[in-house]
């Protein structure tokens, strides 16, 4: 096999709050596809950034064909062929595609049309159809993606690096990629692809490397393993899925009802159009989609933060479509947001304060204006350990958590607060496995209270795992609702594409 | 022991800059170590100026509060001057047409009164010019200040003129109106005792009630003190009316407390040094007490400096002084984030090795 394409030896690196990887090594042949599994948090990303350069490593070496190298920025790394693409792409949006490539190799007049033909050129031989003169900001995700890959094959590599590649993929997009990574190590050029899901190891990596905790826990041949072996390598344990009851008819009395709503920004295009449903209690409804159809919207809508511009919003039989943020809360509506650093939590407050933050206005917090601490932090300490958060009691500041025990804390703020409707946008989106079983058997819990809960997610596993009924968004519209069984995964990949299905919705 | 840290690291940048200030002293071909001895000595040794050192911190003391106020909130009141002056209008107006009218001590309320609700006025409207047309606060709290400076000029040409129309100043007040003193031998008046005590109730405001809590949480996530019902609108506008208050709260302890009437040019730079002065406490309500001493302190320091025989020491050494201190306090912010960095690295690697 001659000498490896990339070998780290012992890399340690350490973070303010975390050791990230310890004395991690491990080898990628040239024509090797290598996959790095691991839950969120076990250090991939991280060992990944540092052969990229962008993050320095506190001890260990780094070894290219053989030779040892000092990596210091990505522009080292680019000069050795080593090209990452982040899970977050790096695109100027208003720039075209041709632009976004070449940015940062080229210096003075640009004869663009003339780099427009040679990247075409290079596109198709990979078989990427990109239109090369429009702004990235108006393509779909999956083209963007392709922008990134053509980064870095613009540049020579041979060493190519994913992160979470198909995160933001449909099934069948992820497809396509799949068949290009083969392809392109069939070539004799290296792939290092980092996620978490196992379907895609299986499916195309040669070496499978596990890491848990920032250590490396095994590197098998895909050969060797199975799906079932891997599982048990990355979370350690094994998991019990919540066991599903599934309500039947929806018996529970309605608690939320769309009305043909519609949203659309100031002078924007609409983002959600004509959308109807009631959602009733002791019910998980899914919605099912890409990210950034108009999920994000629906929540809005529910929480307050957004008003429909067309339609109307029933809660528990009222007209809420005006009513104020406070008055929803009051009113029993739980919101756990997607991002829970912009709109869940206040990092640098005590976790007693973020419990207080949905209860400010609550008379059982507040007293003549005054805060009732000694009560407000018994009871933080009780979420605390009811939901079994990692820590030490209720002034850790929100910060100094791990994104895991953060979601968690959120939840069992916003249970409380969400007496008859929950509302999910993506609660285990980058959590850790033990943390997701936890908020899984969580959710089920408030369902068998006969809550109404509503259930953002990208993870069609999740969606099949939880909900009884499941809608699929495309381009802030409904495609269908459906009781969870009636679809095939193939069937709501096509649906989260756009594909319309010629069987009416059964409802 | 996180705070503990804070103040130490504190004190350090105040003694770093004072030594660096020292030794401009040398620059000027004098012995800093004498002089600043012999400054020290006439300071201490002489209880009136000990006393000067909390009268010209009493009017910092509000405006730094203003600053820090709106600074958690994360919005910056860079106006306190304008409504420390509309503060002073009021406290003038309010004293002549009311001064042996009114009991000693029922005139003061009104004063106190009428200055907190002049200056909240000011901050009100920039708040709401903030909230309702998302104008920059910065630039509109900035330009007030000359609004307000122009408008209490207009005033000292014509209104409130002193009787003899010959100065652009007011009448004095009579000694009815001034707050008492509260340390004899000295010109220490009430003004003082109540910013403290001002200071200690923003403090528990700040800290332990609900609309503390809101206005913070407004400050450091807007986005999650929305969705948890608060009004960050409502809450903009209400910082700057308590913020723009604490500010025309100065204007009562200047005119009744110091001065004793109104005139051109009055204070004219009390409200930027609160601004350094709310940086140099952090914002915390309570350093801003201390702080606003420190610079009392420096700027007795400087006159005193000055007034030293036979050296010609320029007074203006102590603005150099005051700006040192500042910088020294601003860098071991930076210090202690990158201290506190490494040492807990170190122990995470220890940790792991």
């Amino acid at each position: 096999m001659g000498t490896p394409a990339v070998e780290l030896q012992h890399v340690t690196k350490c973070f303010a709050k975390v050791v990230a990887n310890k004395d991690v090594s491990l080898t990628v042949n040239a024509g090797e596809v290598v996959a790095l599994l691991g839950e969120n948090g076990a250090g991939k990303s991280t060992i990944m950034k540092i052969l990229y350069g962008l993050y320095g490593m506190d001890e260990g070496k780094i070894l290219i064909r053989g030779e040892e190298v000092q990596i210091k920025s990505p522009a080292d790394a680019m000069s050795r062929g080593i090209a990452m693409i982040q899970q977050h792409f790096s695109l100027v949006p208003t720039h075209t595609a041709a632009e976004n490539i070449i940015l940062g190799n080229v210096h003075g007049y640009i004869p663009i049309k003339e780099y427009e033909e040679k990247l075409k050129k290079i596109a198709q031989e990979h078989g990427f159809d990109v239109p090369m003169d429009r702004p990235v900001g108006q393509l779909a995700v999956g083209q963007q993606q392709k922008i990134e890959i053509l980064k870095a094959l613009y540049i020579n590599t041979s060493i190519l690096i994913m992160d979470e590649p198909t995160a933001v993929l449909t099934p069948q997009e992820s497809d396509n990629l799949m068949q290009f990574i083969k392809n392109f190590a069939a070539k004799g050029n290296s792939v290092v692809f980092i996620t978490h899901k196992m379907k895609e190891v299986m499916e195309v990596a040669d070496q499978i490397v596990v890491m848990r905790n920032g250590v490396v826990v095994d590197k098998v041949r895909r050969e060797e393993t199975n799906e079932q072996a891997l599982a048990h390598m990355m979370i350690g344990q094994d998991i019990v899925p919540p066991a599903r009851t599934d309500s039947g008819e929806e018996t529970g009395e309605e608690i939320l009802r769309f009305e043909n709503v519609s949203f659309q920004e100031k002078r924007g295009t609409a983002l959600l159009q004509d959308i109807s449903f009631t959602l009733h209690g002791g019910e998980i409804f899914g919605i099912a989609g890409v990210s950034g159809n108009g999920q994000d919207e629906v929540c809005d809508i529910i929480s307050g933060v957004k008003r429909p511009t067309a339609g109307r919003l029933f809660f528990c039989g009222e007209d809420i479509s005006q009513t104020s943020i406070r008055a929803r809360n009051a009113a029993g509506i739980g919101y756990v947001p997607v991002d829970r650093y912009r709109d869940g939590m206040v990092m640098d407050m005590t976790l007693a304060e973020n419990v207080l933050l949905k209860g400010c206005f609550d008379k059982k917090w507040i007293n003549k204006g005054f805060i009732r601490e000694r009560l407000l932090n018994k009871y933080t300490d009780e979420i605390i350990q009811k939901h079994r958060v990692k820590a030490t009691g209720w002034s850790d500041m929100a910060g100094g958590l791990s994104g895991g025990n953060q979601q968690k804390l959120v939840l069992g703020r916003e249970v409380d607060v969400g007496t008859r409707l929950l509302v999910f946008n993506q609660p285990t989106r980058g959590l850790d496995m033990g943390a997701v079983d936890r908020i899984h058997h969580v959710i089920m819990e408030e369902k068998a209270k006969k809550k109404a809960i509503l259930l953002v997610s990208t993870e069609l596993t999740e969606i099949f795992e939880m909900c009884d009924r499941i809608a699929i968004m495309h381009n802030g519209r409904f495609m269908g609702i459906y009781r969870n069984g009636e679809l095939t995964t193939e069937q709501i990949g096509l649906l989260m594409a756009g594909v319309e299905e010629k069987k009416e919705a059964a409802q | 022991m996180k705070r503990a840290n804070i103040l130490l690291y504190n004190i350090g940048a105040v003694a770093v800059g004072l030594v660096i200030s020292a030794c401009l002293l040398l620059f000027l071909g004098v012995d800093p170590i004498s002089v600043c001895g012999q400054t020290l000595g006439k300071i201490l040794s002489d209880k009136y100026n000990v006393g000067e050192v909390l009268v010209k911190a009493t009017p910092l003391i509000f405006t730094s509060l203003a600053f820090a106020f709106t600074y958690k909130a994360n919005l910056f009141n860079i106006g306190a001057q304008g409504q420390f002056l509309m503060g002073s209008i009021v406290a003038i107006a309010l004293s002549l047409a009311l001064q042996d009218v009114v009991p000693t001590f029922l005139l003061l309320l009104l004063v106190l009164l009428g200055s907190f609700a002049a200056g909240a006025v000011v901050g009100g409207l920039i708040g709401a010019a903030k909230a309702k047309f998302s104008a920059n606060e910065f630039l509109v709290s900035m330009m007030s200040t000359y609004v307000v400076t122009n408008f209490m000029d207009y005033l000292l040409r014509t209104s409130l003129q002193e009787t003899k129309a010959e100065y652009m100043q007011t009448d004095a007040i009579s000694s009815s109106a001034y707050l008492p003193n509260i340390l004899p031998g000295t010109r220490v008046h009430l003004g003082f005792a109540l910013a403290v005590v001002v200071a200690v109730l923003i403090w528990v405001l700040l800290n332990k009630t609900s609309l503390g809590f809101q206005i913070r949480a407004v400050g450091k996530n807007p986005s999650a003190a929305g969705l948890g019902g608060i009004n960050a609108k409502a809450i903009t506008i209400i910082a700057f009316l308590i913020s723009g208050g604490l500010a025309g709260l100065a204007g009562l302890t200047e005119i009744n407390g110091v001065q004793h009437m109104l005139l051109r040019d009055f204070n004219a730079s009390i409200g930027s040094y609160g601004i350094g002065i709310a940086i140099l406490a952090n914002g915390n309500p309570i350093g801003c007490i201390f702080a606003s001493i420190l610079f009392g302190f420096l700027n007795i320091m400087g006159t005193t400096m000055g007034r030293l025989p036979g050296l010609s020491i320029p007074a203006s050494i102590i603005e150099l002084i005051e700006g040192i201190v500042m910088i020294c306090v601003i860098i071991s912010y930076a210090a202690r984030y990158y201290m506190e960095n490494r040492s807990e690295k170190r122990r995470m690697r220890k940790a792991g090795a």
